[in-house]
């Protein structure tokens, strides 16, 4: 019980009025005059009685009227729990994730999920989840048994990767709309690797009953797994023993020493087997090369011959693309041959590279078809016939990749081409001192590192002694100067994409390509702006494939194309010309035709956390029960397990019913004295 | 003053007409002719002189028309005085709503003054009284003798306790012709000793009448609660219950009038009960007719 507004409690100072009148002040009557008293007598203790009686009863309806007004005002409440308030909500939780596959432990799940819906009462709600790479709500919150139980059985083992901080984060969802106690059933195998790194993210609010099924009892199994795939996406020339190679990790969870053999199957074709010893909860390095594929994309697969807990895992899927190297336009100014030679010296060492360049001087460009090019490199360039730079514009709007230096030439250049937009002002270090690179955005596919470390991935050594300043407008920074000036800036044009390089390659305005990562920019740039990046290889399930580059008018939008490991196309027509993105849900080949009219073939596997099946400890898992409604916090906060409900109707009317019992007794008391004498 | 001559009072007391006069001697002019002839102005016959006879009640006119010597003779009046005593003590202030009672005896005294000066040519007099005599005017026909009664009355307020032995004994010292004595009071005291006081200005021949003047509320209190009640002479208090007031007070206040009413008639005096609800007219009518029944 508590009040909603408890200053209004100061009212209640208001009842000292009828104690005053009635208490203080009851033996105070006024006397009323009469010729004589001669033929009366004394009348004290019937008159007495009689009045004490009337305000005793007029004074308690006077002070319960005051009371029950300022009760009113204070806002009463009562906090009932939420079990009479609301009903109860069973949430079936059913995990559905790539190692609910090993053994049979989505079977067994499946079959407690539904035996614990059969035993609910009828008349409670209920409400299905199934919890694999996303938490998919398969029903509102609902009594009908048969739809209940349709939707459990609807749920197929996927391959996505379980998370209990989705599985946290859901539930506090629903918990926000759902004020009644929620008994959260959760039938999975408990997998370790489902875990956040902070325990706090798998917090369940308070109103929730967390009782958990473990569908994986007794040790766990041991398994192996294609644990990772090194291969090239494009191969050029399979007598390359560089790149023509695929090397397979295989490692393996609670296992013995074991000699296992590996094939690399290409389109369906076992081409080469190895054997290996894998120790004991360890991994091997497994090597097939040279790789040869035939021209196009080429489905392949290296798989463990055995088979073991989890065998959907011991595959492991990839695409390589054969094709003959593309070619790369480097337009450049006459005077300048550096900046060529050190991109080309580049481009050759790129471990991925299968490119070509074309160096060409830039008022040599008006008869070249951008089209022709995988993207073209405008280095330092001056000015470039407007014919040319007209297709080029055209090329980047369909799709095509440009990349602009600015070296000291920039200097009296009013207007960059293609950009649209002219050099701001110059800044020349040199005099100053050189300045570094400070910030660099890795999220950016062109300068993606794995682990930059503290050197900002090598771009802390390099020096930069001139750079123009140009106005970003609507165009991403991805790596700027300590002094702020923007030193990469990537703006997206139609479906194609402009990096600017606010610098040069040719070792004078900077010794960038004095420097290692100029080697894993230009890899990086190449197939950013070639868009080979996303045209085959491997990806992991629930990831997701950029179709278009912009969201444009739909009568100007382009189909894309998706089908997926089934062969069924999962886009409606609608989605096909206005979905930005596609979320590949399940293992396998999928097929894609971009908006830009490319193609891609890519080879999507399960997360390989999946495959350890080692499950939570018990410790764990009590705590994490405790954390909902049947923990300490219970306790704790029990108030918060009940919900505050207002009196204040009650009140008022009470108050009311007060109010006219007072003016009833009132008024037989003021009419007495009226006619009292 | 123009308050106590209320003509729709006047007019129903002139309705009664002469047989009322008659009654009373000098009660109200007219109404009865006095055995004795006197020096009125009303002619009655002409008689022969005598030796002896007072030479200036002789007709000269005629003696000189006829050389007959007559006396003329007129039809005297009784000549009487009114005098009325008003009980000004503070519980003639009590009302329970309009008029007061003192008021109510304004009325009265008004218009018996109005009669017996106007109507009858008799002298009036006044005596405002509470346990002291407050006002005395003597009775008079003198001119202007109405306008100082009527003063009188308008400066007559209740004050002070009621003790009626005072005032008759300078009633009984003042008045030394035959006359009419009207008490107008609410008689709050022991009867026997009102009557006692009264009765002795009776034994010489004047005629005592007693108005007893009470509120409605005095004589059938409504009470439906307890009250404190405070007198208004003694300012005692007394806390009173309505259960009382019922039962015991009204056996007591009628026994009260009863044995005053008794005693009165029992000591030769009229007694008439007044209450302040009435119609002042019909008091006196009905007064008037009861001194025709008696006579």
């Amino acid at each position: 019980m508590g009040f909603l507004a408890p200053w209004f409690l100061v009212g209640l100072a208001a009842i000292g009025v009828p104690v005053f009148v009635h208490l203080l002040r009851r033996n105070v009557t006024t006397p009323r005059p009469f010729s004589s008293l001669m033929f009366f007598e004394r009348g004290i203790q019937s008159s007495t009685r009689h009045r004490r009686l009337r305000y005793l009863l007029l004074f308690v309806l006077r002070a319960a009227l005051v009371l029950l007004a300022v009760l009113a005002f204070a806002n009463l409440f009562v906090r009932r729990p939420v079990t009479a308030a609301r009903g109860r909500l069973l949430l079936i939780v059913l995990d559905n994730s790539f190692s609910m596959r090993a053994g049979t432990r989505f079977t067994d799940a499946k079959q407690q999920a539904l035996e614990t819906l059969a035993s609910r009462p009828p008349a409670e709600r209920s409400q299905i989840i199934a919890l694999g790479g996303q938490l998919e709500i398969l029903t509102q919150p609902i009594t009908d048994g048969a739809q209940l139980r349709s939707a459990v059985e609807s749920i197929q083992s996927g391959d996505g990767r379980a998370s209990f901080a989705d599985l946290g984060r859901g539930v506090r969802s629903i918990a926000e709309s759902e004020h009644g106690p929620i008994d959260l059933h959760l039938f999975s195998d408990m997998q370790r690797t489902s875990m956040p790194a902070n325990f706090a993210d798998m917090v369940l609010p308070n109103n929730v009953s967390l009782t958990l099924h473990s569908a994986a009892t007794g040790v766990p199994p041991a398994n192996w797994d294609i644990e990772s795939i090194e291969a090239p996406v494009e191969l050029h020339n399979p007598k390359d023993p560089k790149l023509s190679r695929v090397r397979a990790v295989i490692a393996g969870f609670n296992t013995p020493n074991a000699a296992k053999s590996l094939s690399l199957v290409v389109n369906g074709k076992a081409v080469a087997t190895r054997k290996i010893d894998v120790p004991a909860n360890g991994r091997a390095t497994v090597e097939f090369a040279p790789l040869d594929v035939a021209y196009g994309f080429n489905r392949c697969e290296v798989r463990i011959d055995d088979s073991d807990a989890l065998p959907a895992d011991n595959i492991s899927i990839f695409t390589v693309r054969r094709a003959d190297p593309e070619r790369v336009l480097f337009v450049h100014p006459s005077s300048d041959t550096r900046s060529a030679n050190y991109f080309g010296a580049a481009l050759a060492s790129a471990p991925q590279g299968s490119f070509v360049l074309q160096s060409t001087p830039a008022e040599q460009t008006a008869g070249l078809d951008p089209s022709r090019f995988a993207f073209v490199v405008l280095s330092d360039a001056e000015t470039i016939p407007s014919i040319f730079e007209h297709a080029l514009e055209q090329y980047v709007a369909k799709g095509g990749g440009v990349l602009i230096t600015l070296g000291t030439g920039s200097t009296n250049r009013a207007r960059i081409p293609v950009w649209g937009e002219g050099v701001r002002e110059t800044r020349d270090f040199a005099r100053t001192g050189a300045v570094s690179v400070s910030k660099v955005d890795f999220t950016h596919s062109a300068l993606a590192q794995a682990q930059p470390g503290t050197d900002i991935g090598g771009w802390a050594d390099v020096r930069v002694f001139y750079a123009a300043s140009v106005d970003p407008g609507g165009a991403r920074v991805a790596a700027s100067l300590s002094d702020g000036t923007p030193l990469l800036l990537d703006k997206q044009i139609g479906e194609g994409h402009l990096l600017l390089f606010t610098s040069g390659f040719e070792n004078l305005t900077n010794d960038l390509p004095l420097h290692p990562v100029f080697v894993h920019f230009v890899d990086r740039v190449v197939r950013y702006l070639s868009g080979n990046l996303r045209l085959a290889g491997s990806a992991l399930v629930d990831s997701y494939v950029p179709l278009r580059s912009a969201p444009g008018p739909a009568s100007v939008l382009a189909n894309t194309d998706v089908i997926d490991p089934e062969g069924h196309r999962p886009l409606s027509l609608g989605e096909a010309r206005t979905a930005q993105t596609f979320r590949l849900a399940r293992a396998g080949f999928y097929q894609i035709r971009f908006a830009n009219g490319q193609d891609a073939v890519i080879g999507v596997n399960a997360d390989r956390r999946e495959s350890n099946l080692e499950p939570i400890p018990e410790d764990v898992l009590k705590l994490w029960s405790k954390t909902g409604s049947d923990g300490t916090q219970k306790n704790l906060s029990q108030d918060q397990n009940r919900t505050p409900v207002s009196l204040w109707w009650y009140v008022i009317m009470l108050a009311l019913l007060t109010a006219v019992a007072e003016a009833v007794v009132a008024s037989r008391h003021m009419g007495t004295q009226r006619e009292a004498v | 003053m123009q308050r106590f001559l209320d003509p729709q009072v006047l007019a129903g007391i002139s309705s009664l007409d002469l047989l009322a006069r008659t009654v009373v001697d000098g009660f109200v002019a007219g109404l009865h002719r006095s055995p004795d002839f006197g020096f009125s102005q009303e002619f009655a016959e002409y008689r022969a002189y005598s030796p002896g006879d007072d030479l200036r009640h002789v007709d000269w006119n005629l003696f000189a028309r006829t050389e007959r010597c007559y006396l003329k003779r007129y039809r005297g009046e009784t000549n009487t005085q009114l005098t009325i005593l008003l009980d000004a003590s503070n519980s003639m202030q009590y009302t329970s709503g309009p008029p007061m009672k003192m008021d109510y005896a304004r009325f009265i005294a008004a218009a018996l003054f109005y009669l017996a000066i106007r109507n009858q040519r008799d002298a009036a007099g006044l005596i405002v009284f509470d346990d002291e005599v407050r006002e005395y005017i003597r009775p008079s026909t003198r001119p202007g003798q109405l306008a100082r009664l009527f003063a009188a009355l308008e400066h007559a307020s209740p004050q002070a306790r009621t003790d009626f032995a005072k005032p008759f004994r300078h009633l009984q010292n003042s008045l030394h012709r035959r006359g009419i004595a009207i008490v107008i009071s609410d008689f709050y005291g022991d009867p026997e000793t009102v009557v006692q006081t009264i009765a002795p200005f009776r034994y010489r021949g004047n005629e005592v009448i007693l108005f007893h003047i009470l509120d409605p509320q005095e004589i059938r209190p409504a009470m439906s609660g307890p009250a404190v009640l405070v007198d208004l002479e003694t300012e005692q208090r007394l806390e009173v219950t309505p259960e009382y007031t019922k039962t015991r007070y009204r056996e007591r206040i009628d026994a009260h009038i009863e044995q005053l009413r008794a005693r009165a008639r029992a000591a030769g005096m009229d007694y008439q009960l007044l209450i302040t609800n009435q119609p002042l007219d019909l008091v006196l009518r009905e007064y008037l007719s009861l001194r025709k029944a008696e006579n």
